[in-house]
């Protein structure tokens, strides 16, 4: 029943006028987003968070909840028709979804991952309202050490999920957390790196960092290496994107299949959309029959990662809402949006803003509507939007870049960081430092050492605090598990080597 | 071609990123020490700044003896086309300096309009005309909808 009372009560919330607005905006700029080279959810949120400082935080948040799983969407369009993947969750669909084109399938292509993705969004939500009260009141018995051990582990998980180099991805997730430091220390009042420059007292603003790192890098980075591919030329007519009895046969459990990888991976803290729809695809090669089939225009080669990157993408939502713990860059920066409208996400949220919780999630339903409404009768003119000049796109991002940080603190000082960050981030995408651990450890860095510093605290300096309560027994383990998973790599690799070598 | 004559490689360019690290590390380690490590009512804030300063010298130490061990040649750090991201990266530049003479609308709008001439070859009208259209929606979206106090510049705008 409690479900049920749920489910009505954020209805009531999202289905106001002004709120479907914002949802409809919110999914129509994340089609765009995913459509659109060089620009991804994290930056569109970020470079967007500054403007929403007056709106309603819940209607805020149902906006940037449409942009995230609208990209996911939006992403597809670019996969199928010229090879490129618009967002990096979309990458599996190129494999079989740009082959579908070149056979004059694209129109299935699209259609298949529309209701895919719609079909496994909406058992998703379903999911996500039951299990995100039961994650919060399971989080009701954290304590700081507990918080402190969540936080290792999600950083223990970048490592596995973060990128190809671990030692590369501890560095960034180490910057992250020095960042967090700048400023005065909220226990003891002591500035810590400021070194004697009154704007560094109050540390680097999230959002200044955001736009620079995930904003005008990624404009350098599209300069410097542009995502080209050529436009197939074909038109769309609505009966196109009709399918077969054959296709529903052939996609059906591929969905469904898709769906709960994306759910599971989802609520991993940094499981992440792109490895979601990376393990569907793989899971779903393996389970079938026709193996042979993937990569030469397999129809649940679309369906299985388009179902699991918008699945992954709404179950996301479930560690930020519950523990305040965001598992992808996207829900790190909607993190950042909470913290500005000064709503702490966790288990009590679900207590003290129940409308907020209820709403968004309920505004997930309608936003997955519209998008599959959209993603059908819309299709060619987000198409031309492909043809749209990078160099307006860019310029753009440099606008919203620059008036983001300005608005933070109304001064110049703050847009000079912001490009700093810019080469930073840059020169880190260069050498293959993954940014997204320094982002994911800048937000959590001070829930992380006021954690560190209050478990000690209380057990008096001892570091069995973090190894005699179970919950947080569980977390350190797991945490200790990930960081060696590239220890047990290289030593299985160098295992098979040898028996190679003497075979 | 190359954007440097002969070319900065990726090991010396990863050689380079790893020993900045180690600095770096090296001088959280020194700043931290001078913070309070441990107070009586637990750890002070110099606690965890050290224990960063300590990961990073040790990562950036592994890094630098990955990329010596290595001899394989893996690209270079400068792609032909990264002279036009420098050049980007100099008018936005330019761009910031000018901002509080300028004011947001007519900077921004300016350097919408001259990136794409410089980068996209697009003709000028076109370019005047996006930089007039920028120009208006900064100020109508941001000044008059949004009320962010821009600097409005010399020209008041």
């Amino acid at each position: 029943m409690d479900l049920l009372n749920n489910l009505y009560t954020g209805f009531s919330i999202a289905l106001t006028f002004n709120n479907i607005i914002y949802c409809l905006v919110g999914v129509l700029f994340g089609q765009i987003i995913g459509v659109l080279p060089g620009i991804g959810a994290p930056t569109a949120i970020a470079l967007l968070l500054p403007l929403t400082f007056k709106a309603n935080p819940t209607s805020a948040l149902i906006m940037f909840a449409g942009i995230y799983y609208g990209v996911a969407y939006g992403g597809t369009i670019t996969s199928v028709l010229i090879n490129v993947p618009g967002e990096s969750s979309t990458v599996m669909t190129c494999l079989d979804g740009y082959q579908m084109a070149l056979k004059g399938r694209a129109g299935a292509a699209l259609s298949i991952a529309a209701i895919g993705s719609f079909i496994a969004g909406t058992v998703s939500i379903i999911i996500l309202m039951a299990f995100a009260p039961a994650l919060a009141k399971l989080a009701l018995r954290f304590g700081p050490a507990e918080y402190f051990a969540l936080a290792v582990m999600a950083f223990g998980l970048l490592t596995v999920f973060g990128g190809e180099q671990p030692i590369k991805t501890i560095i960034s997730t180490m910057l992250g957390l020095l960042i967090a430091t700048i400023g005065l220390d909220v226990v003891s009042g002591m500035p810590r790196f400021a070194f004697g420059v009154p704007q560094l007292l109050g540390g680097f603003d999230f959002i200044i960092i955001i736009c620079g790192m995930f904003g005008i890098a990624e404009v350098f980075c599209s300069i410097e290496e542009p995502e080209e591919g050529e436009l197939l030329k074909s038109k769309f007519r609505l009966r196109d994107l009709f399918l077969t009895w054959e296709d529903w046969i052939a996609s059906r459990w591929a969905i469904v299949r898709g769906g709960v990888i994306g759910f599971i991976v989802g609520i991993i803290p940094a499981g992440g959309i792109t490895t979601a729809s990376f393990l569907a695809y793989l899971g779903e090669k393996r389970v079938s029959k026709h193996p042979e089939r993937f990569g030469k225009g397999a129809i649940e080669g679309v369906a299985a990662p388009e179902s699991a990157n918008n699945a992954a993408s709404i179950s996301g939502f479930a560690p930020l809402l519950a523990l305040g713990i965001p598992g992808s860059p996207t829900t790190a920066v909607m993190l950042a949006g909470f913290m500005m409208w000064g709503i702490r996400p966790g288990p009590m949220l679900f207590q003290k803003n129940p409308d907020l919780v209820w709403g968004l999630i309920s505004s997930m339903y309608i936003g997955n509507f519209l998008l599959l409404l959209i993603n059908i009768f819309l299709i060619p003119a987000f198409v031309a939007l492909l043809r749209l000049p990078y160099t307006i796109i860019m310029g753009f991002i440099v606008v919203f870049a620059s008036v983001g940080a300005y608005s933070v603190n109304n001064n110049f000082f703050d847009v000079w960081m912001m490009l700093g960050f810019a080469v930073l981030g840059y020169l880190m995408r260069k050498l293959n430092y993954p940014i997204v651990p320094l982002v994911l450890a800048l937000v959590l860095g001070n829930l992380a050492e006021n954690s560190l510093r209050q478990a000690l605290t209380i057990s008096g300096g001892s570091f069995s605090i973090f190894f005699t309560r179970p919950i947080c027994a569980v977390f350190i383990a797991a945490a200790i598990f990930a960081y060696l998973t590239p220890v047990i790599r290289w030593a299985f690799k160098g295992l098979r080597k040898v028996k190679v070598d003497t075979a | 071609m190359s954007f440097f004559p002969g070319g900065i490689g990726m090991r010396l360019a990863d050689l380079i990123g790893g020993v900045v690290v180690l600095i770096l590390g090296l001088a959280v380690i020194f700043f931290s020490s001078q913070l309070t490590y441990y107070s009586e009512y637990g750890p002070g804030p110099g606690f965890l700044p050290l224990w960063l300063g300590v990961v990073l010298v040790g990562c950036a130490i592994f890094v630098i003896m990955n990329v010596l061990k290595k001899h394989d040649k893996i690209g270079t750090f400068f792609k032909p086309r990264t002279k036009l991201g420098l050049h980007v990266l100099i008018i936005i530049f330019i761009t910031f300096l000018l901002l509080p003479f300028l004011g947001f609308s007519i900077g921004l709008a300016l350097f919408v309009g001259i990136t794409m001439r410089i980068m996209g070859r697009h003709r000028w009208v076109s370019c005047s005309l996006t930089a007039v259209v920028t120009a208006i929606c900064i100020h109508l979206i941001f000044v008059s909808w949004l009320t962010i106090p821009l600097p409005q510049g010399l020209i008041g705008w």
